[in-house]
């Protein structure tokens, strides 16, 4: 159990990185965080703050590629994806300028802070174009083995960084390759989350146990879904579910749909997420305040998961 | 040695002949956009300005133009074929089915650097290779060329300031204005002038001339190499939208369209008077 923000791990190793090769550069739009701070400190030359000013983030971003160096650029995640999305489409998807873009604050992780500052639309609009990955970030050991992925990588990502510290759940040398890990096995069903969710889905899980239910958990932390590896997974389940805290149209549940479509599995899957008939919340006091407006705190997921997976038939199905 | 004005003048009138007749066999076209900025962008390649080498679009000591006001692509390929970057018979195919490029600018195309056509972005872009040059230590120059309309884009303003804090010297742009947008003239629509002001107040040097003078331009291109200034240069290049061909000048009613049947005919005989009158 570690106890350090994704957001510092990220930079750390980028920061370790960036020691080794003077060619990476990192651009914040005015954010700050110890490593940068240090980063800042002893990389001068390689670091540019470029001001509260993101759509300027992605160009110069794309320019300092062309000029051969390889960029993160930093910013809280709603304005480092919506505010410029037309210059990342421009620039990352249509001329194919890899950079990695890196946003803090998925889904509800500035929760005092309201719905400007949420991002519960993110997965669904960076999905939507070609050439861009998305790594929706579960834990401090993955935050930090995505920059050394995101240093080697050809193209352009989305690094997608819970602002709270969540605990880990990958150990040291965790093999990310395959895009998505099973982090609980089962024969007969999964939740499918990302990010912060698969802490809870994994919370969840463990509580079901205790009915007897044995549901397992997959993390699914590159976008577009590795749909190989997904299908052989799940391919022998009866009972899907995916969970996320981003609204559902065109979210990880739509994806995981999609999957399982072109897949020829036969499942339906029970999508948890956020309605966008619940429109913005302006509720305070805590993360799972904001998901009860929604409807996805633990107590409402406990009772909606163990209502879909119907304690009966799915014993009977043992 | 210098190209002489005389040359370039011709040199201009080939190129707008060339780019009206792609536009009309293609039926489409930002041909009064193009016809702005072709003198500014014969000055860049023809008159000794900027180094490139259409054998080798890549080398890396290139000077690097970014078109950011993509819409003027039929400028820039023509200029780009007669240059040698590609066959100039890969004009004739324009915007059409079996061609390999449209009315906006696209990065594939030999001796083109950038995708634009979305406005304000290119000017980013070159700002981040300025900037990725002075890093590298490389001497290469980076020239812009923007519209006037484009600079109603915040992102320029985000970049203009940028760009003189970084005191990107290496870094010249050229806003062609020609006073009209889609709708109406810039001055009915949102003002933009006092536009030296601006630009003056955002930390760059700034020089305002004729933008179809050739004589102008080449002046003021040259000798960028040695610039005593820490700052970056815009150059307010005042042009006519439609230069050369009267019949379609400074009407926003030719914003983004080729003329075609006898309208043709018409703007192919005043390019062919004002190409008589040079």
């Amino acid at each position: 159990m570690n106890n350090i923000s994704q957001r510092d791990a990220f930079w750390n190793r980028v920061y370790e990185i960036a020691r080794k090769d003077t060619e990476v550069v990192v651009i914040s739009a005015d954010m700050g965080a110890p490593a940068l701070d240090k980063f800042r400190r002893d990389m001068p030359s390689q670091f540019v703050n470029v001001g509260i000013a993101e759509q300027n983030a992605i160009t110069i971003a794309a320019g300092l590629r062309l000029a051969g160096k390889k960029v993160f650029v930093y910013a809280i995640a709603p304005f480092i994806t919506l505010r410029c999305l037309e210059q990342i489409r421009v620039e990352n998807a249509i001329m194919d300028i890899p950079v990695t873009i890196v946003g803090v604050g998925a889904g509800f992780g500035y929760e005092d802070s309201g719905p400007t500052h949420h991002i519960i639309e993110d997965i669904a609009i960076m999905r939507s174009m070609p050439r861009i990955q998305i790594h929706s970030i579960t834990d401090s050991v993955m935050a930090s083995a995505f920059a050394d992925i995101s240093y080697h990588l050809k193209t352009t990502n989305y690094i997608r960084l819970d602002r709270q510290i969540l605990p880990d759940v990958y150990h040291e040398g965790s093999d990310f390759t395959e895009g998505l890990s099973i982090l609980r096995e089962s024969d007969d069903c999964y939740i499918i989350s990302t990010g912060s969710m698969t802490h809870t889905a994994l919370e969840l899980a463990r509580d079901l146990e205790g009915r007897n239910i044995n549901a397992g958990v997959i993390d699914v932390y590159n976008i577009p879904i590795n749909g190989d590896a997904l299908a052989e997974k799940v391919r022998n389940v009866k009972k899907l579910i995916s969970l996320e805290e981003h609204f559902l149209p065109g979210g990880l549940g739509s994806a995981v749909c999609e999957v399982l479509n072109d897949y020829n599995i036969p499942l339906r899957v029970r999508r948890l997420g956020l309605s966008t008939d619940k429109l913005y919340c302006y509720k305070y006091g805590g993360r799972e305040v904001i998901r009860g407006y929604y409807g996805v705190d633990k107590g409402s997921l406990a009772k909606d998961i163990a209502e879909y997976l119907s304690v009966e038939s799915l014993c009977s199905l043992g | 040695m210098k190209v002489s004005a005389g040359e370039l003048k011709k040199k201009s009138n080939e190129i707008r002949k060339t780019m009206l007749e792609m536009c009309i066999r293609a039926g489409t076209g930002h041909v009064t956009s193009s016809l702005s900025c072709i003198d500014i962008l014969v000055a860049l390649y023809h008159g000794r300005i900027m180094k490139y080498d259409p054998a080798n679009p890549d080398w890396d000591e290139r000077d690097r133009f970014i078109l950011s006001k993509g819409q003027a692509s039929p400028a820039l390929y023509t200029v780009l074929a007669d240059t040698g970057f590609f066959d100039p018979e890969k004009l004739n195919k324009f915007a059409q089915k079996d061609g390999s490029f449209g009315v906006h600018l696209q990065h594939d195309v030999p001796g083109v650097e950038i995708t634009s056509g979305s406005l304000g972005q290119g000017f980013g872009v070159a700002a981040g290779i300025a900037l990725g040059a002075k890093m590298n230590r490389n001497l290469y120059l980076v020239f812009t060329l923007l519209g006037d309309g484009e600079c109603y884009e915040g992102s320029i303003w985000e970049t203009a300031m940028f760009a003189a804090h970084n005191r990107l010297n290496n870094l010249i742009a050229i806003v062609d204005r020609n006073y009209l947008c889609v709708t109406d003239f810039t001055e009915n629509l949102i003002a933009l002038e006092p536009m030296e002001d601006k630009w003056k107040s955002f930390g760059w040097d700034v020089l305002r001339i004729n933008g179809h003078s050739i004589e102008c331009l080449v002046d003021s291109l040259s000798n960028l190499r040695s610039r005593r200034a820490n700052r970056p240069l815009v150059i307010i290049a005042d042009t006519v939208k439609g230069e050369g061909v009267e019949c379609i000048t400074n009407n926003p009613v030719w914003h983004g369209i080729s003329p075609k049947g006898e309208e043709a005919e018409t703007a192919r005989l005043c390019l062919e008077r004002s190409c008589g009158n040079e």
